[in-house]
């Protein structure tokens, strides 16, 4: 036996037996350190734990006080946990892989205060918002402004009073252009000439034959110079009387005007009841956008704990992986059974909420969903919680397939009891003081698809809306409709992605409200229109009077041209009656 | 250095059996050239306890492989991943992949197989070529360096108080 040392095995006893016990001590402080330290990275906020108790027999990890914090208020815990215990697969974990088959997870709770801020570095987030802004409270036309206000700021977009003060310069410029027209005509005193002239050839006629002869010559230029004259004339008057005709035709349309103004008016500016037809949209679709950017921004923390990039196929080829210098490689083989490198496979979790406990059951979580083959699901249920009959939230997370990756989940909430819930913002004067809701959510996001439908029936309502929601009787309206909803329908789709999501609201509420307003303000709109009316049509007949008057002054024209041919057609009869004869004209001789 | 060197004569010259002092070093070389925190090496300590190895030769060849093996790490890698994706093997791989006790021992990380590998190949030959080394230093070199001027320069020298602080070493 000179080659075996016996003391040599009870130094390796003891030595190894120091290393365990070392180890055993250090351990718990590893693990927490490690947890805080793994948790902080990943969700950019520190993760703490009071305690982590590693035990051997049988191997299981015990968390105690499991605080996360919210990275966008670091003086709340986004998430606290009082106790996580699971067992942990010895042989399994002598193969790195940490896979629990049965974990507790007692009180979790959210939004909890932190006694010292749990910032860490601050970082780039993106934010998830609808792609309109979800704005505040403002409701469409919901004052009955004052007539001249109303005048004062439309002025310039009055049409009715454009066209008229178009039209009043066009008639001034025409009537303008038709005088010159008519001043360049022959007036009565030409005429006369031909009248003397006619009247002077009857007296020379009588002379002889010579003079009888060179007097038909000259007449029958007379009659040809006149004609030409009256032809001038009566082309003017003509155009003249055309003109007029167009004008009359425009003014009267002009009249007419005021009443497509004051419709428009009406419109904007009025409650017509159609105004108030997107009033849930108002005062739902904040609150909504606010719920759907929440889950979209938890969805988004929990990412990390969800998926990571596809290390191997299984049954794939050896593959080379992470070359790290001084380290080596690991080269992984294809295994039999292929596990992640962690997995919890049932973890029964009860979650606090305001209205009570929810308990319910996570099964297969894991970052690795490829290589385990199966989605992360979830199931809660409470009932006969306070203020709430039963809640169910089931779900599943599938990243198996990490290309086309889908998260779908399901949320109904029964009897819900309403209180003091602000609709349309913080500073909103509306709120829903008391009702009864049923909800039903459908959620999946497909990649960065996202598609939601959000259903509820609320009975029992109770609506009070503030003053300040609408100065004036409209507002008393509105306020009084909303506070005569007893019961209404809601029904939101959100659809676009992850990042830009568009919310389209529909109630029946929109309906409630608009008949109400509806018979209400009829009366008051009414008047309105009649004061509007009154005030656009004063102020285009003043135009139209003007317009009138120089249509009035084109009309003397056509008269004063009218004259002339009848006096021009007096002379050409005069000379159309022969040199000599009785009745004054020419006789010829023939 | 001279600590070392001292070390290192204080075992040549020592009446260990130079079986036991070629057997610490290439115990030593194993567990030296592959990363120590592995699962191989807890047997190494074990087999360097109960047999009965020189403990000095084991530790001082402890710290010369350690060294060693940082140089010696891309040739480790490139042995290794050689060895681990040969197509002949991948079957032996497999097997062994889908086994707590070798997925234990990392076997497939390229400097663990690399380093393991040439370790063991070099572990007869280097106790046989220990152990004629150490029996020829004894036979032919021990006593004419002991007689040699150099020596007696030594001995008169600093070194040689270490070499003093370190005998009965290991024995």
């Amino acid at each position: 036996m000179k080659w075996i040392r016996w003391q040599g095995v009870v130094a390796f006893v003891v030595v190894t037996g120091l290393i365990a016990a070392v180890w055993l001590l250090l351990v718990d402080a590893w693990v927490k350190r490690a947890i805080e330290r793994a948790g902080t990275a990943a969700l950019g906020a520190q993760v703490e734990l009071d305690d982590a108790d590693l035990s051997l027999m049988p191997l299981g990890l015990t968390l105690t006080r499991l605080q996360v914090t919210n990275p966008d208020e670091p003086m709340t815990n986004a998430v606290e946990i009082a106790r996580i215990a699971g067992a942990i697969d010895p042989l399994e974990l002598l193969r790195r892989k940490v896979i629990v088959d049965q974990m507790t997870v007692d009180g979790l709770r959210f939004n909890t205060p932190r006694r010292t801020s749990g910032a860490i570095a601050p970082r780039a987030r993106p934010e998830a918002a609808p792609s309109e802004p979800a704005g505040g409270l403002s409701l469409p036309s919901v004052e009955l402004n004052d007539p001249k206000e109303i005048l004062a700021k439309e002025l310039d977009s009055l049409q009715s009073l454009k066209l008229a003060e178009n039209l009043r310069t066009e008639v001034q410029t025409e009537k303008e252009k038709w005088q010159q027209e008519v001043a360049a005509l022959p007036d009565k005193t030409k005429l006369n000439d031909y009248k003397q002239r006619i009247e002077g050839l009857k007296s020379a006629g009588k002379g002889g034959l010579g003079g009888v002869l060179g007097g038909v010559q000259e007449v029958k230029q007379i009659h040809e110079e006149l004609q030409q004259d009256l032809a001038r004339i009566k082309r003017v008057k003509t155009g003249l009387e055309q003109t007029l005709t167009i004008f009359k035709k425009r003014a009267d349309d002009v009249a007419r005007l005021p009443q497509e103004d004051v419709q428009r008016l009406m419109e904007k500016y009025s409650v017509s009841g159609q105004g108030l037809a997107n009033v849930t949209r108002v005062l739902f679709r904040g609150p909504l956008a606010d719920y759907v950017q929440t889950a979209v921004e938890w969805h988004r923390r929990l990412e990390p704990f969800l998926s990571r990039p596809t290390d191997k196929k299984p049954d794939a080829e050896a593959e080379v992986v992470k070359p790290l210098r001084g380290k080596g490689v690991d080269v992984r083989f294809a295994e039999r059974a292929p596990l992640p490198s962690w997995l919890i496979r049932t973890s029964r979790v009860s979650v606090e909420i305001p209205a009570g406990v929810l308990n319910g059951e996570v099964k297969n979580v894991t970052a690795e969903q490829h290589v385990l083959g199966t989605p992360l699901t979830f199931a809660f249920a409470g009932d006969k919680l306070n203020g709430v009959d039963a809640i169910t939230l089931n779900g599943a997370i599938d990243r198996v397939d990490q290309t086309k990756p889908q998260d779908t989940a399901n949320l109904n909430v029964a009897a819900y009891q309403l209180d003091h819930l602000k609709l349309g913002g913080d500073h909103s004067p509306v709120a829903l003081t008391q009702g009864v809701a049923d909800l039903n959510v459908r959620a999946t996001l497909s990649g960065p698809s996202l598609a939601a439908t959000v259903a509820s029936n609320v009975r029992g309502a109770r609506i009070e809306a503030g003053k300040e929601l609408a100065p004036g009787p409209v507002g008393e309206v509105i306020a009084g409709a909303l506070a005569g909803v007893k019961a209404f329908q809601l029904k939101a789709d959100v659809t676009g992605t992850q990042d830009q999501f568009d919310l389209k609201v529909d109630s029946n509420l929109d309906d409630v409200l608009k008949d109400a307003v509806g018979q209400q303000a009829k009366a008051q709109v009414s008047k309105l229109e009649g004061q509007l009316r009154a005030a656009i049509d004063d102020k285009v007949k003043t135009k139209l009077d003007e317009v009138r008057g120089n249509l009035g002054g084109l009309d003397q024209l056509i008269q004063d041209l009218a004259g002339r041919l009848s006096f021009g057609q007096d002379i050409l009869k005069l000379g159309a009656g022969g040199l000599g004869g009785k009745s004054g004209g020419f006789k010829l001789p023939f | 250095m001279l600590r070392t060197l001292a070390k290192l004569l204080k075992i040549l010259n020592s009446d260990a059996d130079p079986g036991q002092i070629s057997l610490g070093f290439a115990f030593a070389m194993v567990a030296g050239l592959t990363p120590l925190m592995s699962l191989h090496n807890l047997l190494v300590v074990l087999l360097v306890l109960v047999l009965r190895v020189n403990l000095s030769a084991f530790l001082l060849g402890l710290a010369l492989f350690s060294a060693l093996a940082f140089a010696l790490d891309p040739l480790f890698h490139q042995i290794g991943l050689a060895i681990l994706t040969t197509p002949a093997l991948s079957g032996l791989w497999t097997e062994l992949y889908n086994s707590t006790l070798w997925r234990l021992e990392r076997f497939n990380n390229s400097i663990v197989m690399g380093s393991l590998v040439l370790s063991l190949a070099l572990f007869v030959p280097m106790v046989l070529v220990g152990n004629t080394l150490v029996r020829r230093y004894r036979e032919h070199v021990l006593q004419w360096v002991m007689r040699s001027r150099i020596m007696q320069a030594f001995q008169a020298s600093k070194l040689y108080g270490y070499y003093q602080t370190v005998r009965g070493w290991g024995e």
